[in-house]
């Protein structure tokens, strides 16, 4: 079956929402910079400097002010807006279906007006809470106003994403879902599930808090943080997963090793995904220890799909690199087109995701955690899961869309190779040092790590050394930027066939399977959450009862 | 070719359910079998007001090597600053905080706590019998603009007799 779909308005969509992205990337890249710098014992404080400037209210507060910004502008804006922007991309192109157009529209004005109220917020100094805005530190109700618009903003392009899959399944019952619309759904259904108890908490508890000054209670507020906080770390990470399916075995000319295993995977994502988040409070007093090991143990589950992907992938490039004639164990290995920037991305990104799997069960690991919680191993782990297996695999990808989405050629082109490179081995080096340091006991989120006059000296040169790594990822990130903009200005146009055609629906799909039948598998998500997290509920509201206490500006 | 490819990936599924069953198993074992959990008792502090538990700050021996030691987490400070603790076996912290989150972490050791505000935090530790010397207390969870000046000190002396006997 041959459908033609112009997808202009879809375009226009993505083409705005990653611009946005990438500007994103660039402000928070800056304050990463300025970060790395200043808290390295005996570097040069740079945040002083900026003081003595007259700006804001001292080295730390203007530390804690980029900090917020930093969290915010990349793991929420950067995150939230490449992903409806890739996904708008793709989803005519695998399902043949147009997204309706008011719910981009909508969408997209919600989305830009809510980050901009943020970032004012943040940027004055008004919101210095991080971005896991702890309660009681309060930021300015316009803070919590422009995060709800970006969410709300995504709910309403998801709603556009599911009204698509319903058109799509009624001209093809019985045909199974292409695996690449499969993800991005599996994206939106997480994203969904994970908001609702955000949403919840943040009505219920911060916004009171922040405009009238009520009461509210610490353990609920982390809690109902948590329990979307762990799951958005797969609404980041689902888009990458589903850019490795379906980039890799076009680049390689070969179809995917199994495309039921992949399925599979998604199903755990949307099963185990969102009751996790009690493993972020391991190490928080009044939740009985067999509700934190019942989620411990949905941890593990949540790590299989990450574990069946990296098989997949490799699996694919195996049977790709033996076809192409390397052989023995690892002679596959050289028969993959490693001068493609874009597959090289992808595959650095997926061998960091690696890395990054492996702290993650150590993080979630029940008594490990007393070992690792909150110190700068933490950092090390997720610079290596979002920051690396979701950021890296976003450029590399970008590649392609300068030319096929923004229709100009990429700049530089020759350097390109740099950049995935750069961000690994940079990125490498940058975790392992915090490994290092953290298992010191050297902590996050501090401005500097000097106590009474002296900085333990077993945390001085990993610290040291990690800095060095931030910096050869951010020169990658840095190439890539200049590349992204300086293509969108001045690359040589390409003639794009306006509107672009597109034809899909690629290798026959065969019938949809049980593995098609996504709403038993919503069904089954929400019996979880529900068996997760009862009992911590049970026993915050009732056994024990709240212990409200009144919000303080940071 | 097929086949042999598919028995790859039964094996692959077989090693992904060994590790999840073995670590899960792991720890059940050690934390519900051998108490070790890495979480701590709490109560609110209107509980600990009915309960009649003393939330003065300080330290108390309340047998030999059996000490109490309560603090009090707050912006940006922990009282008492310095904790001072003679051949201990069996330490009961207690910690509280009455303005935001704080964290802590007594660098070295495996003691990391989160103190929510409104909430005791109680929890027992026992030092490894080679603990000596100055200890650094950190507040690992940000809690205001002045985070980083948050810390304290903990000091375990060790009598003579006690390194000889104990090891």
């Amino acid at each position: 079956m041959e459908t033609r779909v112009y997808s202009v308005k879809e375009d226009w969509y993505a083409r705005i929402t990653i611009a946005v992205a990438f500007i994103a990337l660039l402000l928070g890249g800056v304050f990463g910079v300025l970060q790395v710098i200043s808290r390295t014992p005996y570097w040069p404080n740079l945040y002083e400097y900026l003081a003595g400037l007259g700006i804001g209210g001292g080295a730390s507060e203007l530390y804690y002010r980029g900090l917020t910004a930093h969290g915010v502008l990349l793991a929420i804006v950067l995150t939230t807006f490449y992903i409806v922007g890739v996904s708008a991309y793709l989803t005519p192109r695998v399902l043949g279906v147009n997204i309706k157009p008011q719910t981009l529209n909508v969408s997209l004005a919600m989305m830009v007006i809510g980050t901009a109220l943020a970032a004012i917020a943040i940027i004055f100094g008004w919101a210095n809470v991080l971005y896991t805005f702890y309660l009681p530190l309060v930021a300015s109700p316009l803070f919590y106003i422009g995060a709800a618009l970006l969410i709300l903003g995504s709910w309403v392009f998801a709603a556009g994403v599911f009204i698509s899959y319903l058109e799509w399944r009624r001209a093809n019952p019985g045909v199974a879902i292409p695996v690449t619309f499969f993800g991005i759904m599996t994206t939106f259904i997480v994203w969904i599930m994970a908001t609702i108890p955000l949403v919840f908490i943040v009505l219920k508890n911060h916004v009171p808090a922040s405009l009238l000054g009520w009461e509210a209670d610490a353990l609920e507020s982390r809690l109902f943080f948590w329990w979307f906080g762990h799951a958005l770390v797969y609404f980041w990470l689902l888009p990458a997963i589903t850019i490795w399916y379906y980039y890799v075995p076009k680049a390689l000319g070969v179809p995917l090793f199994s495309e039921t295993m992949a399925k599979i995977a998604f199903m755990l994502f949307i099963l185990a995904s969102t009751p996790v988040g009690l493993h972020h409070q391991l190490v928080d007093p009044g939740i009985n220890p067999y509700f934190k090991y019942l989620q411990t143990v949905l941890t593990l589950i949540v790590a299989s799909p990450s574990m069946l992907t990296a098989f997949n992938i490799i699996a694919t490039m195996e049977r790709a690199g033996r076809a192409g004639g390397g052989d023995g164990l690892f002679g596959w290995l050289f028969k993959q087109p490693w001068r493609d920037p874009v597959f090289t991305g992808l595959i650095l990104a997926l061998i960091t995701f690696g890395s990054g799997g492996i702290t993650g069960i150590i993080n979630a690991s029940y008594q490990l955690n007393n070992v690792v919680h909150n110190t700068a191993w933490v950092v090390g782990h997720f610079h290596t899961t979002v920051g690396t297996a979701v950021v890296l695999t976003f450029m590399a990808y970008t590649y392609l869309l300068i030319r096929d989405l923004y229709g100009r050629n990429v700049i530089l082109r020759n350097v390109s190779l740099a950049v995935p490179i750069l961000w690994f081995v940079g990125m490498m080096i940058f975790s392992i040092s915090y490994y290092t340091a953290g298992l010191a006991g050297s902590p996050r989120r501090t401005s500097i790590v000097t106590y009474g006059g002296s900085i333990p000296p077993e945390w001085v040169l990993p610290m040291q050394i990690a800095a060095i790594g931030a910096i050869i990822f951010s020169l990658g990130g840095l190439i890539f930027l200049v590349q992204f903009f300086g293509s969108l200005a001045s690359g040589a146009r390409i003639p794009l066939t306006q509107p672009t055609l597109v034809i899909m629906n690629p290798h026959k799909p065969g019938p949809a399977t049980i593995l098609d039948n996504i709403r038993l598998i919503i069904v089954a998500a929400i019996i979880l959450n529900i068996i997760a997290y009862s009992g911590a509920l049970i026993e915050i509201y009732y056994l024990r009862g709240l212990s409200p206490v009144p919000p303080i500006h940071p | 070719m097929e086949s042999r490819e598919a028995v790859f990936e039964y094996i692959w599924i077989l090693l992904i359910v060994a590790v999840i069953v073995g670590l899960s198993a792991s720890m059940a074992y050690y934390g519900f079998a051998r108490g070790l959990n890495p979480t701590c008792e709490a109560y609110t502090l209107e509980e600990a007001r009915k309960a009649g538990i003393s939330l003065e700050p300080g330290v108390r021996e309340v047998g030999p090597g059996i000490y109490e030691v309560t603090i009090d987490a707050r912006q940006f400070t922990f009282i008492p600053r310095e904790v001072v603790l003679k051949d201990p076996n069996r330490v009961t912290f207690r910690v509280y905080s009455l303005d935001v989150i704080h964290g802590l972490s007594i660098v070295g050791t495996s003691v990391n706590i989160m103190v929510l505000p409104g909430y005791v935090a109680e929890f027992v530790w026992e030092p490894p019998k080679n603990a000596k010397g100055e200890f650094l207390v950190l507040c690992t969870e940000y809690c205001g603009i002045g985070h980083q000046l948050m810390y304290a000190k903990l000091v375990i002396e060790r009598s003579s007799a006690q390194m000889a006997g104990g090891g």
